[in-house]
């Protein structure tokens, strides 16, 4: 039987998933690099925002709902460990992909929205990275 | 002694007590000792690791103990 936390690094990697793919649908890649600079492009990102904060408060609570015991016992050293492993990944994943991605944006002609699009796409890949890595680790043990 | 009540004693998750029992994780001191203090026995009792070249892994020898 799947952990707690292994319950909820599903739930919040399915939501930025699902996030990141509603994003896609309202801002396509290909005006990404150089997306309008209007107040609408704000409203997508900050709707994003709120729909992941949403979807993860109501996983949240429908999962201290169901295993109460569970929510209420602290992490234990391997889940701490397995967290900082996992975290370690997942920023070499942000500097890699933001560092490469306003590289190659900047050649290609991308404005400063567009930049900015690159490294919170980076950031959420990376966060992407961060609760693959902990399912991966949490289902082989360590 | 199921796996949930050891855990509820040494105070980790039964997914850590699993982990170390199938040898894939190896505890730190503080939850070594709490553990043989559960059974009674000392630490070389409950846990052991294997010399370079000798037969079997740790991953057996933790799970027989445990």
């Amino acid at each position: 039987m799947m952990s707690f936390r292994e319950k909820r690094a599903w739930g919040t990697l399915i939501t930025l998933i699902f996030i990141l793919l509603l994003f896609w649908l309202h801002i396509p890649p290909t005006r990404m690099l150089a997306p309008p600079p209007d107040v609408w492009v704000l409203h997508v990102l900050m709707m994003m925002i709120a729909t992941f904060v949403t979807i993860q408060i109501i996983v949240g609570i429908v999962m201290r709902i169901r295993s109460p015991r569970d929510a209420r016992t602290p992490k234990d050293e391997r889940e701490r460990l397995i967290e900082l492993k996992s975290r370690a990944i997942a920023w070499y994943v942000f500097v890699i992909l933001s560092l490469g991605g306003i590289f190659v944006t900047l050649h290609a002609g991308a404005n400063e929205i567009g930049l900015g699009f690159v490294v919170l796409f980076s950031f959420v890949v990376a966060e992407i990275a961060n609760y693959a890595m902990r399912i991966y680790y949490y289902r082989r043990g360590f | 002694m199921t796996q949930e009540d050891l855990a509820a004693r040494v105070d980790v998750t039964r997914q850590t007590i699993n982990a170390i029992e199938l040898g894939k994780y190896s505890p730190s001191l503080e939850v070594a000792f709490k553990i043989s203090r559960v059974f009674g026995k000392p630490l070389e009792a409950v846990f052991s690791w294997p010399e370079p070249g000798e037969q079997g892994d740790d991953e057996q020898r933790s799970e027989e103990k445990l």
